[in-house]
Order: C-alpha cells, then structure tokens, then sequence
C-alpha cells in the first residue's frame, strides 16, 4: 500500500485516511495467533456482514474487540453468552473508518471447563510421573516448631483463621506472615516469592499456605506448575488449605499434609499446649514411680541377703557338728577297744601278736589284753 | 543436653526412659542414671515450653518485592 504524504515546506503531513491505512497495512503484516479470553457484549444482527463481541482478559481485565464473518460465525453454532471462555484463532485489523484496532477472528472454539481440567489433568500426570506427589516424600510435622511461616492473601479470613486456630491451640506459637497475591495472573509467582523469602529465615520449622474458597479460576495459580515444584523441593515441611474440601488443587498433592480448612491447618502445625503439658508431667511422675520402684526392690533385695547372712554361721556350725559326730562315731567304731568290748581278747607273745597256734608253742608264755586290764598265761598246747 | 535437640527427641528418649524404669528391668545403677537423664529431659522440654513466647510477626517489606 502506498501511503501518500503531503509536503509542508520540510514537513510530510499525512492524512487521516492514510494514516489508518498505513498503520492497517502494517498490522496486516502481524502473524496469526490464537488469543484466549471471555466473551462480552455479542452484537449479532443479520444484515451486518460480521459478528462483533469483546473478549475479555479475566485475570487482568484487558479487552480487545473482535469481528469475525458473519457466515463462518453463524457455522459454528456455538450459541456463545456473554463470560464464555474461547480461544479465537485470528491476526490484529485496523477498522480505518474509525481507528479502531481490532481481532479479525478466523475462527471460535469454545474453551471451557473441560479444557481446563484436561491441561490440569495432563500436568498432574507429569508430575505424577515425576514422583513429586509419591508418598514416601512427605514428611512428618515437627510436633513443636520453632517458627511457622504463614503464606496468605490479605483477605483477612483465612490468615485469620489460621492464627486463631494456631494461638488458641498453642499460645507461645511464633508466626511469620508473608501476604501476598493469593488470586490473578501474578498469583504464582507471588506464592512462591512468599515461599522462598519465608524459607530464608532462621528457625523456620514448618509452612502453612492458606487461601479461601474461590472459583475454579481463582484457585487455578495453586496448580500453577512454579508453585507444585516449590513446595514439592520446600526445605521445611508444607501445609496447605486452599479453596474447598472438592477443590484440590496440585499443590494440595504436593504437599506433606493437607487440610480442608484453614482452621485445620493451623491446628496441625502445633500441639495442643495443654495436652502437652500433661503428657511431661505424666511422664514425670512415670519416671519418678519407676525409680522409686527400682529402689524399693533393690532395698528388700539387700535385705534378704543380709538375712540369709546372719543365719548363714549357725547353719555352718550345726553341720560340722553333725560331720564330726559322724567322723567320730566312725572312729569309734574302727578302734580295738571297741572289738575289746564285744569280748574279744589280744593275744601277744612278747611284741608280736600272735594270730595264729603255729606262732607259739605249749609253755610259751602269752599275755592276754582285755577291755579291761589282762592277764598272763601259759600255752598248754597248740593246734 | 545439646542445642541441636528437638523437643520431639527429647520428648520420645523420656518417654522411653519412663517405659524402662516402669517395666522395672533396669538394675539400680542404670535405674539411677537413667532417672537423672529423664529428669534432664523433663526440664529441657519444660524449659522449651515455658520461655517461647507467641509472636506474629509480618514478613513485610521482603514480601513487597513480590507486589507491583
């Protein structure tokens, strides 16, 4: 297209028409794109050779107006309303008449519901393939941290939620409270700013990420993948409650706990002070109880061996009585006086005792030993 | 007692230590020490509970950067 000018001395001036047409001419250069955006103010009549609406960002609020041919509009059947999601396939048009910059659309799909979830779907799959949501990475929350990080929407109910439900459980709880974008395109990014900012802390021991109901879209940067990957690698165990017990966004599955409420949250990240309190003292007089327990068993223990210690002489005495009674009654029995006074006699002739007739012959002279005293004698004769 | 802790592993070795002496296993020399470890553990997480005190603090001017 040429665009013609006209001179003023040095100055090239250009006509309004030219201008549009210029400009139009080099939009017309841009590529076709697909723009996503909701539908507003559908203006359809059957004499006009197009459709107009105005698709609308629902995150940042920007507006473009579309046209799109009558014909290949009225083909697609979409029966649109107003707040429809679509993806419009088409390149930027200047309306020269008027100036007006515009979408000339190509073509209209719906994008709804379905859509969403299904690209949900397919990022939660790979993340799944990834591991980031397997059991065996979740770990266990300190049971008295030393500091919790709050990561919440300035909406006051569910920061205030949680430090209710916190402070009543556990008063001497220390929280530190990031606010930040809970909602809209800068949401993610935000959350997880918040994340690491909180995580650089010293002494932080736990996180909690809290946010209230909303919309299917309004919870949607809580499945943004930045954020499922910041609190999957979070060097501190995560705690979230966000949106509704049905909601679940991928963030709920990659944290180490979940919990429906905010409430719910903050009640798990510390223990129930009194309780606590109780359980120590049980525990004192546990080892109190089984110390003295020990003792006293320790002390009868003794008590008995000193006992048996006391009895223990008299015992050994009476029985080496008993064994010396024994012995000599075994003596006793052995000794020849003994023989003597069953009535036996000993015989000697000289030093030698005489045990058979051979050893002496008739008129040697014996002498007889009794049990008591003896005599001597003579041999009369010998067999 | 180390710094490096937790009140939950102090929690447990005491409750552990009470289980031992209640079972009455333990002979009196450990039984002994053992008492004095539980009582070291009571006051550690006595202590730990008694000198927090509640804090909500606002994690603002860093989290700024992360508004417009």
């Amino acid at each position: 297209v040429k665009v013609e000018a006209i001179d003023y001395g040095d100055r090239r001036v250009y006509s309004v028409g030219a201008f549009n047409r210029g400009v139009g001419s080099w939009l017309g250069r841009l590529p076709t794109v697909w723009v996503e955006g909701e539908v507003m103010e559908l203006r359809r009549q059957e004499r006009w050779a197009s459709v107009f609406f105005t698709l609308k960002d629902p995150q940042e609020g920007a507006c473009l107006g579309v046209s799109m041919p009558r014909g290949r509009f009225d083909a697609l059947r979409l029966d649109l309303a107003d707040g429809d999601r679509v993806h419009a396939y088409g390149r930027p048009e200047l309306f020269e008449a008027r100036g007006e910059f515009r979408l000339r659309a190509l073509s209209l799909e719906r994008f709804g519901l379905g859509d969403h979830l299904a690209a949900l779907e397919r990022l939660k799959r790979k993340l799944a393939d990834e591991g980031l949501f397997a059991a065996e990475r979740k770990r266990p929350l300190p049971v008295l941290p030393r500091r919790i990080g709050l990561v919440t929407g300035n909406d006051a109910a569910a920061k205030r939620d949680v430090l209710t439900a916190i402070t009543t459980r556990f008063p001497p709880a220390r929280v530190l409270v990031a606010e930040t974008y809970v909602q809209g395109p800068r949401a993610a990014g935000a959350i997880v700013e918040a994340l690491g900012a909180l995580c650089r802390e010293p002494e932080l021991d736990v996180l909690v990420v809290a946010r209230g109901g909303g919309s299917f879209e309004d919870l949607l940067p809580f499945s943004d993948e930045r954020l499922v990957r910041a609190i999957a690698s979070c060097p501190v165990p995560v705690v979230t409650a966000v949106g509704h017990e049905q909601d679940m966004p991928l963030c709920d599955l990659a944290a180490d706990a979940r919990a429906s409420t905010p409430s719910l949250a903050g009640r798990l990240v510390v223990p129930d002070l009194t309780q606590l309190l109780e359980r120590l003292d049980r525990a004192r007089s546990g080892l109190e109880r089984g110390t003295r327990r020990t003792l006293e068993r320790e002390r009868q223990r003794v008590d008995r061996a000193h006992e048996r210690l006391g009895r223990a002489p008299r015992l050994l005495l009476e029985r080496g009585r008993a064994r010396l009674e024994h012995a000599a009654g075994r003596l006793r029995a052995l000794a020849p006086q003994a023989t003597l006074e069953r009535g036996y006699a000993i015989v000697r002739a000289g030093d030698e005792i005489v045990l058979a007739g051979a050893d002496v012959s008739a008129g040697r002279r014996v002498e007889v030993e009794l049990a008591e005293g003896g005599f001597g004698a003579r041999v009369e004769d010998t067999r | 007692m180390t710094e490096e802790r937790t009140f939950e592993e102090a929690q447990r070795e005491l409750e552990e230590i009470v289980q031992r002496l209640e079972s009455g296993e333990a002979p009196l020399d450990e039984a002994l020490r053992l008492w004095q470890r539980g009582e070291e553990l009571y006051r550690f997480c006595r202590e730990r509970l008694d000198t927090a005190e509640g804090k909500i603090e606002e994690l603002a001017g860093r989290a700024e950067a992360a508004k417009p």
